[in-house]
């Protein structure tokens, strides 16, 4: 990571829009960082962790979204810059200080970073989180390429510590994780002091004390915070990152912001459109820049609104269209409320000349039908059809193989609560379809908790929850709280693979290091639940039977929460990757195949990609490429064909 | 022969239906069916039209004219007590010692005689862990006491059968409660797995049973009244006691109304007509009014020769049935197998044209017709 704090100023580097937004807030001179880790957020906190040392930083992974802008907060208030870094759905769990935050105001700058994931590529739902901004009423800032990435990150510190409030950032996967050069600027030198002052009086925002204010003083502060969002809106009016690309007078006037203004340039050129068709990239989304949008709505009557995911942009902009429509007269708009651009999913430039052919009346040249239906058959025969699965060798495999056993052995229409993490996939064949509930991160538990509560409607099946390590930390340890309280009879099985998997092994309270590699005590999830008054037991999810028994035993006791802890460390963590226990081996004599007493179970259910069917000669075959060695499969196979040997 | 079918069927028709008395013959002859408290549960889909655990299950298409030329070479009868050689009253001979059995010993004596003799090479029994049945195998005639008295709630016994073969035993005797004794029969009369020219399983002792309980339920049960402590042993006194009584590991003893314990039956046995165990080779009761002995029905030479040999060393002691002991024992076999037929001929169950729905059992209207009005004297 030394190649975000090495390099001149004026010097181009090859950044991921995430590195980017990294060396902006080192320009910016941030001291503090938090996050929690997220598809597709996860890199900005790592790699600030990765140079914390050099640039005097404290980077932290918190136990979740709220804690982590709280502890940003803390440094803010201390008269450092600080930043806060999470997914779109992390905004959700940060709301409720977000909205207090925001009214208390901020001294040192202070950003908080948003990268929404429109078409929910990893994660389980496309929300987003534009519209915080607006609710809670701080700047929002969405940078349209990789160098603004940085530059706005860098500018976002001056514009907070300017309004003296929060600025919040929003990026989108295909900017946080698509590359482009940049340029580097200066890193400040200097040492940055922190102080808390309160002394002040109560409304003194510089040097009194931080308070959320009660509701009889709440106009005191409340007038005030929306005068710093006037002075936002009246800095936009000159912000040089809202820019404008195309002829004097355009036919049609894209309004966009985000990767949405990458998609839209290409498609005009795409279209030979240069000479029809603008854009007005907007960088400063909320509050919207008045002039500069009634400047470029007066070149033109025809615009079209092109943004991912919800209406917002086009819905703010419509908003200001009619305020000024005497002057700049009536307008007709074009996006996703007038159906030219899906609401759901990701944009991409062929969704644009898709909206632009239509407006604009062009034939939209596609790929001919002869030669699309040969690459689609190309296609069928050359690519192999694949389901989601769990890696080769990866303990969720294993421990969804004896939850689901342990459920259907039990024979009481048992069910499984799931939650956020690689462990999703249970829900699919892969996990045998073990979980039948979905929803946000360490809500799992509680849904369990409550299903537990209904034996005295006369529900008395047994109800089991899932949740990794880090979720419990996150979540999770609530909902066992008031489950223990209340003695609802359900399994929480922990999943704990030691590490933040599906994300990359960031630090959580359970781990003995944290995000910057010092080493610390980690918190026991046992101890934890052992203390609250659950009944705890352990077992390693590759003994199968072990963990099948452990289990059903838990279930047959009808009487409060108890803890199954599943331990086994992922497939592709660094102490497991690459290393084998055992050398697996299939017995062709010895197995069944497609006979029954078999019926390839190995191959047919459980799934794991490192055993193969070999189709011509009926048997399966280990792939000693893909196989991890971690020997589960041996004690899968009814006949024992299996076999592993301890590997060297 | 009637057709086969495979695991989907057995579990809309037998399983799903509560039909299931969770004997065992399908666990553990493939990783799908697996048995936990007494309950089958298939664990994953298997895809077969036909197989092993549809053709062992005695609760679909039981073929009853088949299995009985392939025991005893003639068709199936009418006689409430199966076919057979000779019904005496037997218990363990000296050679047994003082162990504690269910009422005479017979069974517990005629397997560890089969052992000592090397008759067999492993025997099936049933033994228990707290209130659970669980499938044993023993090889020395000492294990058999350990797997003495009756587990009152059914038990998946044939499934030890299943893996006993797997483990390449040849001569192997099994314990069976009726159900499990008709598993048995269609196992050994299977044509489906070719390469089985040896037939591993040697003797077959059947226990008489008007119904075993259903174990969840019987688990509840008990625990509600005897809340944590363990039992140590389970019995149900000859009439006219009409009561279960339940000893305790710290001594004491509860009698429970055989009433309230008869509501605990699973719906399966309430289909069964088979009270002595009609496909073994000796089937084993208690003895009214004589809680020291048992009544024994030979059914096969085999059956014959091990009883008289058993006698003659020492392991067993046989004598003449009283008259009102045949009479009772006849009444009360007729009884149940009127009352199950009664049953599942009005649900339609009983030689069913199977492209339409199958039959749970099958054999010849005139057997039936027979059996249906051979005594008006039942309940
Ligand atoms: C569920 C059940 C219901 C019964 N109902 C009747 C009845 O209605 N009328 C009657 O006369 N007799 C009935 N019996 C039989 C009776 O209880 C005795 O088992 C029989 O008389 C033999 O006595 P014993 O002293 O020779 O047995 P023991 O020498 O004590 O040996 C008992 C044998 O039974 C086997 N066994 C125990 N429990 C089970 C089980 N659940 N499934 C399969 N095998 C088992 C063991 O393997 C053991 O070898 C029933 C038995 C069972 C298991
Ligand atoms: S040992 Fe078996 S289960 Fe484990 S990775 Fe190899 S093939 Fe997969
Ligand atoms: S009765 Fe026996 S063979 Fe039939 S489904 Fe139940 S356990 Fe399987």
């Amino acid at each position: 990571m030394s190649y975000l704090i090495n390099g001149e100023a004026g010097s181009s580097h090859l950044l991921m829009g995430n590195e980017a937004i990294v060396r902006g807030a080192l320009e910016g001179g941030v001291s503090v960082a938090t996050g929690y880790p997220g598809t597709p957020s996860s890199e900005i906190v790592e790699s600030l962790a990765g140079v914390a040392k050099e640039r005097n930083l404290y980077v932290e992974w918190s136990v979740n979204e709220k804690v982590a802008l709280e502890v940003a907060a803390a440094a803010s208030f201390a008269g450092l810059r600080s930043m806060c870094v999470m997914k779109q759905n992390g905004v959700n769990v940060t709301s409720d200080f977000l909205l207090h935050l925001a009214s208390s105001g901020t001294r040192g700058g202070m950003v908080l970073v948003s990268c929404d994931d429109p078409g929910a590529l990893s994660s389980v739902n496309e929300g987003e989180s534009r519209l915080f901004a607006k609710m809670v009423e701080i700047p929002l800032l969405e940078p349209g390429d990789f160098q603004e990435a940085k530059d706005i990150t860098k500018w976002a510190f001056e514009l907070s510590e300017e309004i003296r409030n929060l600025v919040m950032i929003r990026s989108v996967t295909r900017m946080s994780h698509a590359s482009g050069n940049v340029r580097y600027g200066k890193l400040p030198d200097g040492k940055a002091h922190a102080q808390f002052d309160f002394h002040g009086s109560l409304l003194d925002q510089e040097k009194g004390p931080m308070i959320s204010m009660v509701v009889s003083a709440a106009e005191l502060q409340h007038g005030p915070q929306q005068e710093k969002l006037r002075k936002a809106a009246g800095i936009f009016e000159e912000c040089p990152f809202n820019t404008y690309n195309g002829p004097e007078r355009p036919e049609l006037l894209i309004v966009t912001s985000s990767a949405c203004n990458l998609y839209s340039r290409e498609a005009i050129k795409a279209l030979n459109l240069e000479k029809k068709a603008g854009v007005l990239k907007l960088a400063t989304t909320w509050p919207l820049p008045r002039n500069v949008i009634k400047r470029h709505f007066a070149l033109t009557d025809r615009i079209m609104i092109v943004e991912e995911v919800l209406p917002t942009l086009e819905e703010n902009i419509k908003v200001l269209a009619a305020e000024m429509a005497p002057e700049i007269g009536i307008k007709t708009f074009y996006g996703k409320r007038s159906g030219h651009i899906p609401s759901v999913g990701e944009m991409n430039p062929d969704l644009v000349i898709g909206a632009l052919s239509s407006v604009l009346g062009l034939k939209r040249k596609s790929m001919p039908e002869a030669f699309a239906g040969k690459a689609r058959k190309l296609a069928e025969t050359v690519v192999p059809k694949r389901e989601m699965t769990f890696c080769p060798g990866c303990p969720h495999r294993a421990s969804y193989w004896s939850i689901h056993n342990a459920i259907e052995m039990d024979n009481r229409k048992g069910f499984v609560c799931g939650d956020i993490g690689c462990y999703t996939l249970g829900m699919l064949p892969c996990g045998f379809s073990t979980l039948k509930t979905v929803h946000s991160m360490g809500s799992g538990s509680g849904i369990a908790s409550g299903f537990g509560k209904l034996t005295q409607f006369g529900m008395d099946q047994p109800v089991v929850a899932v949740c990794g390590d880090s979720l419990f930390f996150l979540a999770a340890m609530h909902a066992m709280a008031i489950a223990v309280l209340q003695t609802s009879p359900f399994s929480l099985v922990s999943l704990d693979n030691s590490g933040t998997a599906m994300t990359g092994f960031q630090a959580h309270p359970g781990i003995a290091a944290n995000a910057m590699g010092e080493e610390m005590p980690a918190l026991d999830i046992a101890e934890i639940c052992r203390a609250m008054g659950a009944r705890v037991e352990k077992a390693d999810p590759f003994d199968l039977e072990g963990t099948r028994k452990a289990l059903n035993e838990m279930m047959e006791h009808r009487e409060g929460a108890k803890v199954l802890i599943l331990q086994q460390a992922c497939a592709l963590s660094p102490q497991r990757k690459g290393r084998k226990s055992y050398e697996m081996e299939i017995d062709e004599e010895m197995c069944l195949g497609e006979e029954c007493g078999c019926n390839r179970i190995c191959t047919r259910i459980f799934g794991c990609p490192g055993i193969v069917w070999n189709r011509e000669k009926g048997v399966s075959t280990i792939d000693e490429l893909i196989c991890t060695g971690c020997g589960v499969c041996a004690d899968i196979c009814p006949q024992g064909a299996i076999k592993r040997r301890e590997a060297e | 022969m009637v057709k086969n079918s495979g695991p989907y069927e057995l579990l809309s028709d037998v399983i799903h239906k509560d039909l299931c008395i969770g004997c065992g013959a399908c666990i553990d002859l493939c990783p799908y069916f697996k048995s936990y408290k007494g309950k089958t549960a298939m664990l994953f889909p298997c895809t077969f039209s036909e197989g092993k655990c549809f053709a062992y299950c005695p609760k679909v298409e039981l073929d009853l004219d088949e299995l009985s030329r392939h025991c005893f070479e003639a068709p199936y009868s009418a006689d409430p007590l199966g076919h057979y050689h000779s019904i005496e009253i037997s218990k363990a001979g000296r050679e047994m010692g003082g162990t504690q059995f269910q009422a005479g010993g017979t069974v517990s004596a005629i397997m560890s005689f089969a052992l000592k003799k090397g008759y067999l090479d492993g025997a099936v029994l049933t033994g228990r862990e707290g209130l659970l049945p669980v499938p044993c195998f023993v090889t020395q005639p000492e294990e058999v006491l350990k797997c003495a008295t009756s587990k009152y709630t059914a038990a998946p016994t044939v499934s030890a059968l299943n893996r006993a073969i797997q483990d390449g035993y040849e001569a192997i005797g099994i314990v069976a409660t009726p159900c499990q004794a008709q598993a048995i029969a269609l196992m050994r009369s299977s044509r489906l797995d070719e390469n089985d020219c040896i037939d591993p399983v040697h003797f077959v002792v059947g226990l008489f049973c008007t119904w075993s309980l259903d174990f969840r339920a019987f688990e509840d049960f008990i625990e509600e009244r005897t809340g944590t402590e363990s039992i140590a042993k389970v019995d149900i006194p000859p009439p006219p006691a009409e009561i279960m009584e339940v000893y305790l590991a710290n001594g004491a003893k509860l009698e429970m109304p055989l009433d309230e314990i008869r509501k605990l039956t699973p719906e399966s046995c309430s289909y069964c007509f088979d009270m002595t165990a009609e496909f073994s080779d000796i089937s084993v009761g208690v003895l009214e009014g004589r809680p020291d002995m048992n009544t024994l029905i030979i059914r096969t030479e085999r059956g014959q020769k091990l009883v008289r040999e058993a006698v003659d060393e020492g392991y067993l002691i046989v004598d003449g049935i009283p008259e009102d002991a045949m009479e009772h024992l006849t009444w009360a076999s007729e009884n149940k197998k009127k009352r199950a037929l009664k049953k599942a001929g009005d649900a339609g169950m009983i030689n069913t044209p199977d492209a339409e729905k199958r039959s749970m059992v099958r054999l010849r209207g005139e057997i039936l017709e027979r059996i249906m009005v051979a005594s008006q004297g039942c309940e």
